[in-house]
């Protein structure tokens, strides 16, 4: 008798080989570790790959970044990265602002075109926030090398935000952040995330982490504890959601992602603190902006099937 | 006059079913399915008998549906996207046939007994769609998926017992397969006529764990979303204190 590689998934209504599933979530984990974000970009096609309906590889895979979210934002909380004061706004901000963005979707889907607009939403942040980071590191590790030079451009801009920011109310310290500014100022971006990841249907962990570093000024190791602590949250919302209306979360497939995406999120936190901020940055843009190319692929080449399932079952 | 027309019909539906029967017969093994933890697909053995001379046909399908689906298509005349949304009915989850000889060398009956046949049955809304066109594109989405499938070269022949000639088939079942009741079928050809069939029903069901948590998810959804974010939670923070405690050396 061999031991069984293959197991049933209740929901998802198919099989799947373990150690794929486990290797699997082991990868995209290693990946959360290190930059904060959930990582559904990369494992809901993957799973579709591997024969999983859309819908429950989606639904299911937030299920699955509960657990290594929790991970993960454990080894940060231990390594001092976590802003928990800065975490909680941001997140009551996205749950206002997601909440937004559902209406908002459902008008948009009412009118016809909706997921047109959602593919340009997802390829102009994409390659906007992608874009910008990758180039903005890039002189950074450059400027590092080279002797520092004076820039008067970016002073002023920068000192005309700083002025708005400084004149909004009850200003207060964010002692992990390093950063002094009022709440009203995360509650609002957080909500702007939320809009967008709304309608993109993403955790929005890429334009989360972008807009804590050059927004709200965070140290790039809190930008990432923070932002798995915000996900974590995020993620269980979609989890009951997804449950309760769709039921496309395939508890099975989840936990075995999640065995491996943990594992994965231990090794990726102490991975990224080797790394240097500046890198951590340009990896990311890079991983931003072949998303951002993958997606534009799909709109300019022919589908090999011109048909698409859609809703839960 | 009420009682003989009653009497007429039911020897018009008896009669031809009669004949049929007679000629074409078969047993199957397993005689339903069960979709237990380890469930990876399975293969259905069939034994059975037709005329002599006659090709047989092996069909395994069911549970037919209605699918909403999105019809890609070209926005701007550049980017491909989900456009139209489409209502097919009449699809059935799983269409599995098996053949002695290509259902193209079957002529037209073959084609009634295959895809060609099926795709046939199948509707759309709206009407205005585009059928020639979509029909091949949902065949081939549930190909891709491994539901949908023509294979020739799996039934053996065997023994023949006067005007009957015994066969047998190994057909694969597909691991996506979900619970439900599905129908086998045999069919004899012969000179392009379908001469005999016979058909009996194949339950699959779930059972243990994945029934348990299909219950669960479906008729306890509230409480399925929230154990399945409690279990994550845990298990996220049992990995991540492992880890400190190796991680400790």
């Amino acid at each position: 008798m061999s031991i069984p590689m293959e197991l049933y998934l209740p929901i998802a209504g198919n099989s799947v080989n373990i150690v794929a599933v486990f290797g699997l979530g082991g990868v995209v984990g290693l990946l959360s570790g290190i930059f904060g974000v959930g990582g559904g970009f990369l494992m809901t096609p993957l799973l579709i790959m591997m024969g999983i309906p859309p819908t429950v590889a989606a639904a299911s895979d937030s299920n699955q970044i509960v657990g290594a979210s929790t991970s993960g934002t454990l080894a940060h909380l231990r390594l001092g990265n976590v802003d928990v004061k800065m975490g909680v706004l941001l997140l009551v901000g996205g749950v206002l602002g997601g909440s937004v963005g559902v209406q908002l979707i459902k008008i948009l889907r009412a009118m016809g075109n909706a997921d047109f607009l959602i593919n340009i939403t997802y390829v102009l942040m994409l390659g906007l926030v992608g874009g910008y980071m990758f180039f903005e590191s890039l002189q950074a590790m450059r400027k590092a090398k080279a002797p520092k030079k004076a820039e008067p451009e970016k002073h002023v801009k920068s000192s005309a935000f700083a002025r708005l920011v400084g004149h909004l109310p009850w200003q207060m310290d964010f002692t992990r952040s390093g950063v002094r500014m009022s709440p009203v100022l995360p509650l609002i971006l957080g909500g702007l995330v939320g809009v967008l990841s709304a309608i993109m249907g993403v955790g929005g962990g890429f334009i989360m982490v972008p807009v804590m570093v050059y927004l709200l000024r965070m140290p790039m190791h809190v930008v990432v504890g923070t932002s798995l602590f915000q996900i974590l949250f995020t993620c269980i919302n979609v989890t009951i959601m997804q449950s309760t209306s769709n039921h496309t979360v395939d508890f099975v497939l989840a936990l075995i992602l999640l065995i491996g995406s943990s594992l994965g999120a231990q090794i990726g936190a102490i991975l990224g603190k080797k790394l240097g901020g500046e890198q951590l940055k340009i990896l990311l843009a890079s991983l931003v902006l072949v998303v951002m190319f993958k997606i534009l692929y799909e709109l300019l080449a022919r589908p090999d099937v011109l048909l698409a399932y859609i809703g839960g079952h | 006059m009420k009682r003989i027309l009653v009497l007429f019909l039911l020897l018009a539906l008896a009669l031809p079913a009669a004949a049929q029967a007679a000629e074409v017969e078969f047993r199957m093994a397993p005689s339903s399915i069960t979709i237990n933890t380890f469930y990876n697909g399975t293969s259905l053995n069939v034994e059975g008998a037709v005329p002599v001379g006659a090709d047989v046909v092996l069909r395994f399908s069911g549970a037919p549906e209605a699918v909403a689906m999105k019809e890609k298509g070209k926005a701007l005349g550049l980017l491909w996207m989900n456009m139209n949304t489409l209502h097919f009915t009449g699809v059935p989850k799983v269409f599995l046939v098996e053949s002695s000889v290509p259902l193209k060398d079957l002529g037209a009956v073959g084609d009634t007994l295959g895809l060609g046949g099926l795709t046939d049955k199948i509707g759309i809304e709206p009407a205005t769609a585009d059928r020639a066109m979509l029909l091949p594109e949902l065949v081939k989405l549930k190909k891709s998926e491994g539901l949908y499938r023509e294979a020739a070269g799996a039934l053996t022949p065997g023994d023949k017992n006067g005007s009957l000639q015994a066969f047998s088939a190994k057909l694969p079942v597909p691991s996506r397969l979900s619970p439900g009741s599905y129908t086998v079928e045999v069919f004899a050809v012969k000179d392009g006529l379908i001469v005999g069939q016979s058909s009996q029903p194949m339950e699959v069901q779930m059972v243990g764990i994945p029934a348990f948590l299909a219950d669960l998810a479906f008729n306890h959804a509230l409480w399925y979303g929230v154990l399945a974010s409690i279990i994550a939670i845990i298990a996220g923070l049992g990995i991540g204190l492992v880890f400190q405690s190796k991680g400790a050396h």
